[in-house]
């Protein structure tokens, strides 16, 4: 039981750091990194109907100290540099909920503390994201897609709630079980070199390479008619990748090019290899989850289906056991509910967004579910509460 | 069952010094919620296979919380009373299979959304057993970097900040400084001294540390690649996800890995075996598990000298290839970067355990004239370029 104790770190001690080294760092940007355009389009309160959303997850969770920390800046130029002077910067973000991958992030897109186990891969009991938007905006089956790391992720897309449901989910794409039916089918001598693709860490609900005829079919269906991609190409582009995460981003660029989604939800996941205690391994992913971040906003400012019209949210789905809280073993894993495992951060950007803000008060994790409806214009039952700052 | 209705005839199934403890702190089982009584039975049935440090422990703890006035007993206690626990908890076999009780209980507190108040009751509870001071001083020596580039602006820069940092170590001579500073230092108090290498050990150490328990990466192998294969039989099963796969391993015993076959000593095969199956990482990793067993150390054997080193690791690939990798590359840059976390962590783990003031601390990056020392002697977050050899370092700061 001594192994459970913690010295008691309070959460506002943690926000109270990284908001002063923040508010240093940004003190040295220049005001000309926003452009005017940017600046001007902060007043449009009304949005157009064609308004995107994307919510990137990193799911892992990621620990101040190795991202908005002052030894954690070096790891994530891209969003400290390029992307938080562009976007409204939270630095006080609490998960009061369950501290696993599956349960967390299922309780992001449902705006409600979800409470079942998370090893067990099943649909939320409350409504999601992609249902209320669906449902309440009359938007397509196209419309809305989940990028998610793996197995027990494939229920994310929609609740087990009555009125709502699958008639309404996203679709949920999980790009290694793609890139495994895609070898399977092939038959190719590539399959062991692209295997190091499918990791999985020991947190997920994956451990099995065995999958089923009937899954093969379903995700060479995906591949074909959804992403519009042969199983040769695609083969070919995961092979010039080096993780599952790059992997997710390609699928996310494909879906963007193919069906221009209004809403999606992508779950950067490397960096919970950190469960392996290589400390090195976790901040290789940091820095490529950074890398990735950066690339997909430039992706969005290039397409003009989704130029100046599009809103990007950044958050990890929590943070992990504290250097010295006695019940876990420091960034490894997330395991002791501690302050700093429950306490994390969220970059958002758009155009109707203020820039290079940083807001300090608290908010949680359950609340982006109701401010995305209050800015679209549909209702949710969540029991967070929408976000000032970003209506 | 009620930690109330324990009697001594509850522990007809522990073994006999594990009977003997439990009869003898009874009153106190029985006065302990529900929520925490099966964590004590837990440690007492492994009594036997402890160390004595951690015997002496938890000696300590039943003896302090035994002692506590009623009043403040129950004040403190009161909390952990009202937590609402399921029937199917309290109608488990607890007192025989306290591990079991414990992993439901955890998963019951996450998700009823009790843990907060569980943490915060047990760390009062645990708050009112005072610090057990002890005279000893223990000294570690964490090696680090092997073959690895070093940046001197960064290297090691968590633990410089509690200590001195040395740029023109004269390092020729650091294994020998080591080596004659661990001997000096050893005493021959059972398990107290330890040598723990992510690499093949090296002779000139084995051969000279003589109170020392030395114990290698490689040298593990055998019980490694035991678990590793029940890791294997699991992910091959495609019937478990990583739930089944803990339970798997946490209930893998000594016998199960044959590690007797390593050692007679029954306190090290448990120890030994634990390293990798209550553990995720060290399985895979060399730098995981010399970071891994300076925490275990800490905690359970509560070393009095201890020798640390981390060597270069097994590139990463994929978790589940890993498992069946043979012949890996190694890293030896991701591994300086692994260790300087883990010797970080071992500091604090060691730190802890320390009554303050009796700890010297040295992490040196191999074949480099670069060191950290933390220790009462050592000024925090300075450095000295001035040469020297470890000895007179040590002789300084030490
Ligand atoms: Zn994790």
């Amino acid at each position: 039981m001594r192994r459970n104790l913690l010295y008691p770190s309070s959460a506002q001690t943690i926000s109270a750091t990284r908001r002063d080294f923040l508010r240093g760092a940004i003190g040295t940007l220049s005001a000309a990194s926003i452009s005017s355009a940017a600046l001007a389009s902060q007043t449009a309160s009304v949005l157009r109907p064609t308004q995107k959303t994307i919510v990137v997850t990193f799911g892992g969770g990621a620990r101040d100290e190795e991202t908005f920390a002052k030894d954690g800046q070096e790891n994530i130029p891209n969003l400290l540099h390029t992307l938080l002077p562009q976007g409204t910067f939270f630095s006080h973000v609490v998960n009061a909920g369950i501290l696993g991958h599956y349960v967390a992030t299922a309780s992001i897109v449902t705006g409600s503390y979800e409470r079942f186990d998370n090893f067990i891969a099943q649909p939320p009991p409350n409504p999601t994201l992609f249902e209320y938007y669906r449902k309440g905006l009359r938007r397509p089956a196209s419309d809305a897609w989940v990028i998610a790391p793996s197995n027990g992720f494939q229920r994310i897309g929609s609740s087990s709630h009555s009125s709502f449901g699958p008639d309404y989910g996203a679709g949920v794409i999980l790009p290694k079980r793609l890139l495994a039916a895609a070898l399977h089918n092939s038959k190719s001598l590539d399959a062991d070199r692209l295997s190091y693709l499918l990791q999985d860490s020991y947190e997920m609900p994956l451990y099995q390479p065995l999958q089923t005829s009937i899954d093969h079919e379903l995700h060479l269906d995906t591949l074909s008619s959804t992403l519009k991609l042969s199983v040769d190409e695609f083969l070919q582009h995961a092979r010039s990748l080096d993780s599952a995460d790059e992997l997710s981003i390609f699928i996310t660029k494909q879906l963007m090019k193919q069906h221009a989604p209004s809403l999606m939800m992508l779950t950067l996941h490397d960096m919970d290899i950190a469960h392996s205690g290589a400390y090195s391994l976790y901040i290789d992913a940091i820095q490529r989850a950074d890398r990735l971040c950066a690339e997909l906003w430039s992706m969005v400012q290039t397409d003009p289906e989704y130029k100046d019209r599009t809103t990007l949210y950044i958050l990890p789905d929590f943070g992990r056991d504290g250097d010295t809280d006695p019940g876990g073993n420091g960034f490894q894993h997330h395991r002791t509910g501690g302050a700093m495992a429950r306490t994390t951060w969220m970059l958002a950007l758009g155009p109707h967004l203020r820039q290079n803000t940083i807001v300090d008060r608290p908010i949680q994790s359950i609340d982006l579910v109701p401010t995305i409806g209050s800015v679209l214009g549909f209702s949710t039952n969540s029991s967070g509460k929408p976000i000032r700052e970003l209506l | 069952m009620t930690p109330a209705q324990l009697t001594p005839a509850s522990f007809v199934s522990y073994s006999a010094p594990a009977r003997a403890f439990a009869i003898e702190h009874l009153v106190l089982l029985q006065r302990l919620p529900l929520a925490v009584c099966p964590s004590f039975l837990q440690q007492i049935q492994n009594l036997h296979t402890s160390f004595p440090a951690e015997q002496e422990a938890l000696r300590w703890q039943c003896t302090a919380l035994q002692a506590l006035p009623a009043e403040k007993y129950k004040q403190l206690t009161a909390p952990l009373s009202t937590l609402a626990l399921t029937p199917a908890l309290q109608s488990m076999d607890w007192v025989n299979d306290p591990a079991a009780f414990i992993t439901e209980l955890t998963a019951h507190l996450w998700s009823s959304g009790q843990l907060n108040l569980f943490r915060a009751a047990a760390t009062s509870l645990f708050a009112a057993v005072p610090p057990r001071e002890t005279t000893t001083h223990r000294t570690v020596f964490v090696v680090l970097g092997k073959d690895a580039t070093i940046d001197p602006r960064k290297a090691l820069r968590k633990l410089a900040r509690n200590g001195i940092t040395l740029t023109a170590l004269k390092h020729e001579t650091a294994w020998l400084d080591i080596r004659s500073t661990l001997q000096q230092r050893a005493t021959d108090a059972p398990y107290a001294s330890w040598y723990i290498d992510g690499g093949p050990p090296l002779p000139e150490l084995t051969n000279s540390l003589l109170h020392a328990i030395a114990i290698s990466y490689p040298g593990l192998s055998p019980l490694r690649e035991r678990v590793l294969q029940r890791m294997q039989s699991t992910i091959t099963s495609g019937s478990g996800g990583a739930e089944a796969m803990r339970t798997n391993l946490t209930s893998t015993s000594q016998q199960d890995v044959a590690a007797a076959d390593i050692t007679p000593d029954p306190i090290l095969q448990r120890f030994y075996t634990e390293l990798f199956t209550q553990s995720s990482g060290p399985q895979i990793f060399s730098t995981s598990f010399v970071q891994w067993t300076g925490r275990e150390l800490a905690r359970r054997a509560q070393p009095q000298t201890l020798l640390l080193r981390y060597t270069p690791r097994q590139a990463y690939h994929d978790l589940n290839e890993l498992v069946t990798t043979t012949t890996p590359t190694l890293d030896a840059q991701g591994a300086f970067r692994d260790a300087e976390m883990g010797a970080y962590y071992n500091w604090i783990e060691m730190d802890r355990i320390t009554t303050k003031g009796k700890l010297t601390f040295v992490a040196w990056i191999e074949d480099h004239p670069f060191a950290v020392i933390l220790s009462p002697n050592a000024p925090t977050a300075t450095t000295a370029a001035t040469p020297m050899p470890l000895s007179e370092a040590l002789h300084n700061f030490g």
